[in-house]
């Protein structure tokens, strides 16, 4: 795609949140993560690194914020000056929110990343010049800049340790932005085989790593316009509208009883991760 | 499957687009190829197979899957490992397994980087001096019996972590055959004075806990979630826990000196002053006003102000949790390792047990085990009293042959045992090893151990949830390296050198253990066909057996039961050194895994190296920031490492985590951090003998040295900076029945 094609066809390459014209159909995918539930244990970043072919950068690389989790467990403490967390820690599972309309896609100067139809916010590696505009206009921070070669990087997949890279999954060079994708390899190949046999794929035929590992099973995924999955129901549940800067629920006067909310919601970049609040006993 | 060799040529090497067309479009004229160009296809140096001829089980783009046994903890969860053109790609947890249904934490997800590891040992090697020459396998196994013929019975010694299922039973047969009676079963962190408590108050070692049956958890710093026991299956368990009956959501107290993962998933998290634990559980004894008899009168003298001066726990806590384990029953109380680890931490374990009796929730939410219809088959329990026996032994001189089985003590065992001169004085010491780790090193012959993926074997774990299980290993893939070899083969051959009547029908490992199944068929539910029992039995991976589940005891065990005053603080070392087991590292032996070096501890998130935790009181008044570099000194010795200012401890405790500050091992591991067992003082638990871990006294000094932590946490640390991220609400502003 050149630049020039870019710049006149831009409505084309470009497709904005909501959208009218291109409805989800018969996907949309997206998540629900419970953090009642979630208990921080690393299960799901650990499993993303062998899904996606994730490098370890070592710790030099960590210390200059060159880590390359595509998933991380935040945690924060609120213990309010008191002098012990006594009502232990917060973990926030932080992956790419998938927005609907994603600050970083509109900043890159070559189109390389763009939403898709089914709902996720693709990169394109081979397109990818590097800029890093959609990094900083990331306000989740969870976008991932190659800055060295790692497969040729010391360490990083020596002999053997390469043979564990997923086939299904590109490993990434120098110098190309890279970010959660949903585990997209996976969607395609049940789309794909879905789509060969008449149907849509089915709620529980097609997992991400993180949530098919996740002990507590914290992470739901699922199409969110099939009513028969379990994201649907959360979020139906929780009042949360995909293509709301603010929920109904939250307007109500004395608040909600419900605890589904989304990360930044006003900022308008419509995420499609919805978070169920944490929940402290009262009692104790 | 295609041959070892092809895979690697096909997937190894760094292909470009053409030669990968080549091999997939020519594959089957390489020959016709050659002299077109100057790649090494085409010169022929490498074998190509065709994807044309494509061996069973092998479709090229599509995976394949086998189930087996995670081999990384003892928990033993099942696993599916996805295979593609002959390679182990990624493993999933295995849903039909009533242990971890369909999961697998991280560590478990990064054991196929112990498979890979380009670290692993990959020839038997002989000690020539400071080196370690390649030997062949007929001459290890020749040396072997030559230096047994040297040695009798009682001066060979055997040391092994937890073993179960047929490795055991040939294990056993081995060291019978050598008239040795000296087999030390090994854990550095194991919960040995938890059996020993729970036999003592329930009639059984391990019972079952009911998390998810429960409406009240009080821990004792039992990191369920995290480290203890079978974590992934209590981690399930849990989210049943916090779901509730009715969207009367589960509550989860942890009283511990140093926060855990589960710790840190608590609605009230007590920070405990160090070893104080049995007095704060005969005060909630006490404040919930219903015991009787013997026990009424034990706890007599536990009022509030006493119990909250020794303890630390404040009087209001003490009511508001005797009030809500009174309110909703059942409830479960968990005596973890961390009340365990001092000279009285049976006493420790003893009354949090009776808190259960108290409570009336023996039988309810602690059940009893359920069974294993084969007793040869279940797990030896590890504990650390074996090292301290064997340590003393070997110092004795005791031992001529001493056979090292996958464990690493020299890194484990407290400094103050000068466990490596210990070992010097074995004539000849055999380790079997995965990896070139501190205590192969000081080995005279080492023998490379396939790793969990390319091995047979059965397992049987300690913990069984649902039904009494076997579970089945077998390899994900062919051998990586042509001169290892599997556990079981090692031990059949060993034990052939000593009867070779009995096992000359076995070839190898695999056929011992196919005829030992076989000829248990009936009992393990199979029927007909022996091939179709086998194949299945390998294709799902577990067995699931019918075992009856023995009794508890109701009785509660008060006698004897006395809790010694907390000790005034030692002037010259003030402060308590916890010796953290985390949930990636545990003991050490996997810190050569990068992703689980890369994975960031949950709680403080730094990654790479070592730290200790310090109490922000507790800096302030010693004047440390985050990234000081410390000095921390105990009776046997001290070491230097940075210091991570954290909350969740006591004041009057400083935490450093274990697994790093490794010698050898490999890149991943060798000099990252550093290693507290070099500084635990050798202290025992009064009734059971095991290392107490909690009772190391250090102070800490300021070397003027600084660094910048290298942690996943931004500079904010633990702040949200106004804006909320992870929002967080009391269960009385939320309705929890109306959710999906």
């Amino acid at each position: 795609m050149s630049v020039t094609n870019l710049l006149n066809n831009w409505a084309a390459v470009r497709h904005f949140h909501p959208i009218d014209d291109k409805p989800h159909d018969p996907y949309k995918w997206a998540m629900a993560i419970d953090l009642d539930a979630c208990i921080g244990c690393n299960a799901c970043a650990v499993a993303c690194y062998a899904e996606n072919n994730l490098p370890v950068v070592g710790r030099e690389k960590f210390q200059h914020g060159q880590a390359m989790h595509w998933m991380r467990i935040e945690r924060y403490w609120n213990e309010d000056s008191r002098e012990f967390p006594d009502q232990g820690a917060e973990f926030l599972p932080m992956m790419c929110q998938q927005c609907e309309a994603a600050p970083c896609e509109t900043v890159c100067p070559v189109g390389a990343t763009n939403h898709t139809q089914d709902g996720l916010n693709s990169q394109i590696y081979n397109r990818c010049i590097g800029s890093r505009y959609c990094s900083a206009n990331c306000p989740y921070k969870v976008r991932y800049f190659n800055w060295y070669d790692y497969p040729t990087t010391d360490n990083v997949w020596p002999a053997e340790m390469n043979y564990q890279l997923n086939p299904d999954v590109t490993v990434r060079g120098k110098g190309v932005m890279e970010k959660c994708t949903f585990c997209v390899q996976r969607l395609r190949a049940a789309e794909v085989t879905a789509k060969g046999e008449g149907r849509i794929v089915r709620e529980g035929e097609v997992q991400t790593a993180c949530q098919q590992s996740c002990p507590t099973n914290a992470i739901s995924f699922g199409n969110l316009v099939d009513p028969e999955s379990r994201v649907y129901k959360q979020w139906k549940a929780q009042q949360v509208d995909l293509a709301k800067d603010e929920q109904e629920k939250d307007k109500r006067e004395g608040g909600t009883d419900l605890r589904g909310y989304r990360i930044f919601e006003d900022l308008r970049p419509y995420p499609s991760v919805m978070y169920l609040e944490r929940v402290r006993e009262s009692a104790v | 499957m295609i041959d070892s060799e092809s895979t690697k040529n096909l997937s190894g090497q760094a292909f470009d687009r053409r030669d990968f067309l080549k091999v997939l479009g020519f594959g089957g004229t390489a020959v016709a190829l050659s002299g077109c160009g100057n790649t090494s296809i085409e010169d022929g140096k490498e074998t190509v197979v065709s994807y044309v001829e494509a061996k069973d089980y092998v479709i090229p783009g599509v995976a394949v899957y086998f189930n087996s046994t995670c081999a990384q903890c003892d928990a033993g969860c099942s696993i599916t490992g996805k295979i593609r053109e002959g390679r182990v790609l990624k493993l999933e947890g295995n849903p039909e397994s009533s242990i971890n249904r369909g999961k697998l934490c991280g560590l478990g997800q990064a054991s196929v980087q112990h498979h890979y590891n380009p670290d692993r040992v990959r020839e038997p090697l002989l000690r020539n001096g400071d080196k370690g020459q390649a030997i062949s396998w007929e001459k290890a196994y020749e040396l072997i019996n030559e230096k047994l013929q040297g040695a009798k019975g009682e001066e060979v010694a055997f040391i092994t972590g937890d073993v179960s299922g047929h490795q055991k039973v040939l294990l056993t047969n081995y060291i019978d055959s050598l008239g040795s009676k000296n087999h030390f079963v090994y854990e550095a962190v194991a919960p040995a004075v938890v059996r020993a408590g729970n036999l003592k108050s329930y009639g059984v070692e391990m019972p079952r806990y009911r998390i998810d049956k429960a409406k009240v958890v009080l821990s004792f710093g039992a990191d369920f979630l995290g480290t203890w026991i079978s974590p992934v299956h209590f981690a399930q368990q849990y989210a049943a826990f916090r779901k509730g009956v009715d969207g009367q959501r589960g509550v989860l107290i942890q009283a511990e000196s140093k926060m855990t993962l589960t710790g840190a998933n608590a609605d009230r998290w007590l920070a405990v002053r160090p070893g104080t634990e049995g007095i704060l559980a005969l005060g909630i004894i006490n404040a919930l006003g219903i015991a009787t008899g013997d026990v009424a009168e034990l706890v007599k003298d536990y009022d509030r102000a006493r119990v909250s001066r020794d303890t630390g726990v404040e009087p209001s806590n003490i009511d508001k949790i005797a009030a809500i384990l009174r309110l909703r029953s059942p409830s479960l109380i968990l005596a973890g390792s961390a009340a365990e680890g001092y000279v009285h931490g049976m006493q420790n374990a003893d009354a949090i047990n009776l808190l259960n009796h108290v409570l009336g929730n023996v039988g309810k939410t602690i059940e009893a085990p359920v069974s294993v219809p084969f007793p040869q088959l279940t797990q030896t329990k590890g504990n650390t009293a074996s090292l301290k026996k064997l340590n003393d032994d070997l110092a004795a001189g005791k031992y001529k042959v001493l056979f090292n089985i996958a464990t690493n003590p020299v890194y484990t065992a407290p400094a103050s045992y000068k466990y490596g001169d210990s070992m010097a004085k074995a004539g000849f010491k055999v380790a079997f090893a995965h990896y070139l780790d501190e205590t192969a090193l000081q080995a005279d012959l080492v023998l490379p151990l396939d790793s969990e993926m390319e091995d047979w074997g059965t397992h049987v774990p300690e913990y069984l949830a649902d039904t009494a299980q076997i579970n089945i290993q077998q390899p994900l893939m062919e051998r990586l390296h042509a001169n290892t070899r599997g556990m079981g083969d090692i031990l059949l051959t060993l034990v052939k050198q000593r009867k070779p009547e009995e096992y000359k029908a076995f070839d190898d490992y695999y056929g011992y253990l196919r005829y030992a199944m076989l000829q248990n068929k009936a009992a393990l539910g199979g029927s007909g066909d022996d091939d179709v029992f086998w194949n299945d039995t390998l294709s799902k991976g577990i067995v699931k057996l019918s075992g009856a589940s023995g009794a508890l005891s109701a009785k509660a065990a008060v006698e004897g039961l006395k809790l010694p005053q907390p000790e005034e603080a030692d002037k010259q070392y003030p402060l308590r050194l916890i010796p953290s087991v985390t949930s990636n590292l545990r003991d050490g032996r996997h810190t050569n895994q990068p992703w689980i070096q890369e994975s960031p501890d949950p709680l403080t998130t730094i990654v790479w190296d070592s730290w200790v935790e310090v109490h922000p009181k507790k800096a302030l008044e010693l004047g440390i920031v985050e990234g000081d570099i410390v000095k921390v000194t105990s009776k046997t010795g001290s070491v230097n490492v940075q210091v991570y200012v954290f909350p969740g401890i006591h004041p009057e405790a400083v935490s450093i985590p274990m697994g790093r500050g490794h010698e050898a091992m490999g890149r991943y591991a060798k000099g990252y951090g550093v290693n507290p067992f070099g500084i635990m003082d050798a202290v025992f638990e009064g009734s059971t003998g095991e290392l107490a871990m909690h009772e190391t006294r250090v102070n800490i000094a300021k070397t003027g040295q600084r660094v910048i932590v290298v942690k996943d946490e931004g500079p904010a640390g633990g702040k949200q900076m106004g804006r909320r991220v992870a929002l967080s609400r009391s269960t009385d502003q939320v309705d929890l029945s109306k959710e999906v």
